[in-house]
């Protein structure tokens, strides 16, 4: 099967299991499109998420847009985005629908109670593994440090500190 | 996300052109913030829903598979309107800003090579890998008294992040352990 062919369905398979978002599943695309087939490099990876974090709109998507484009030009990215939202869309639509009917139903809280922290545990873990590509330095370790606790300690809009981050970057100090 | 106590609201139903455009704002605007925004828009300025119907999109969309904020537009967009309200919601929170936003990747990775945009990307990486941590570890702080759940927290993030196993597995083995650890926990009297 074309290069494109299996990203597509690998992509529609992980957009379907990516419980908790995209980013919890980024260790695993990882592993697929730069250690088993080689399609992006190390730094395209890193790269992509950055770019796809700092423009706004649908960011995974996006990111996965970009992957597409890497493997096969225009077209592998509207496949590839396409294969990232359309399952998980079905399944919101169809999902949310079943949830408005059994609203008051008991297993709603014990599923509620169980799988959130799980995925939200996930979601740290998603974005460790991002830091340690994206980690190269003492000085970026600290960047990554220094965004995740600036989020938790204060109301600061999360632009600013990407903002405050490239601004380091460009002086070279990173 | 804290929610303000339930007001009594008479909802309005959304027109779609509505719809189309409070996500295509959403989506623009709202980096970092895409769910407080949308909550903005979908409860407290157009009143399609209470507050509790958004609480709970935002709950399913959080256990569900997929890129979550888009989850919220597509809920959103089914309350108000049904099928082609969940459809048109989509396609103003991601057509649109989507395409722009590939058109300006492009453009930046074009220049690549060039140092300035090599450096910018080496700030930016580590920053954005920092926020998402401290997404996930602020979602938990709501759970931090709740033993169970931070347990299953540290061992999903060990599983994947340390140990480097599959998601699946991961998922697979811990999702039943937790739900079942609920069932006996509330079974307790």
């Amino acid at each position: 099967m074309s290069a494109l062919g299996r990203l597509t369905i690998y992509l529609a398979l992980m957009s379907s299991i990516s419980f908790g978002g995209i980013p919890p599943v980024l260790p695993d695309i990882h592993n697929f499109v730069v250690g088993a087939n080689g399609w992006l490099t190390d730094r395209d990876f890193a790269d992509f998420f950055a770019l796809a974090q700092t423009i706004p709109g649908p960011n995974m998507i996006l990111m996965m847009a970009l992957i597409g484009w890497k493997v096969a030009g225009i077209p592998g990215a509207i496949a590839s985005a396409g294969a990232t939202a359309v399952p998980p869309c079905t399944m919101y639509f169809v999902g949310f629908r079943l949830w408005d009917r059994f609203r008051d139903a008991a297993w709603q809280r014990i599923a509620r109670a169980s799988l959130a922290p799980l995925t939200f545990g996930l979601i740290v873990a998603g974005g460790t593994v991002m830091a340690e590509t994206a980690d190269n330095t003492w000085r970026a370790a600290a960047i990554s440090v220094g965004a995740a606790a600036l989020l938790l300690a204060t109301r600061i809009n999360p632009l600013w500190m990407l903002g405050a981050a490239a601004a380091l970057g460009a002086l070279g100090l990173v | 996300m804290q929610l303000p106590s339930e007001a009594p609201q008479s909802l309005v139903r959304a027109s779609l052109g509505e719809l189309f455009c409070e996500f295509l704002k959403v989506s623009l605007l709202g980096f970092g913030g895409g769910i407080v925004l949308a909550h903005r828009a979908a409860v407290e300025r157009q009143r399609w829903l209470t507050e509790s119907d958004f609480a709970d999109a935002l709950t399913l969309c959080q256990f569900m598979p997929g890129p979550n904020v888009v989850g919220i537009a597509v809920c959103v967009g089914a309350k108000t309107r049904g099928f082609v309200g969940a459809l048109v919601a989509f396609a103003g929170f991601a057509l649109i800003p989507g395409a722009i936003g590939f058109a300006l990747a492009l453009i930046f990775l074009e220049q690549t090579q060039a140092p300035i945009v090599r450096n910018v990307l080496a700030g930016i990486a580590p920053a954005a890998a920092g926020l998402m941590i401290g997404t996930g570890l602020r979602l938990l702080k709501p759970h931090r008294h709740e033993r169970r759940g931070i347990v299953f927290a540290a061992l999903a993030f060990a599983g994947l992040a340390i140990a480097k196993l599959p998601l699946l597995l991961v998922l697979g083995t811990l999702a039943p352990l937790s739900v079942a650890a609920t069932v006996v926990s509330r079974a307790k009297p």
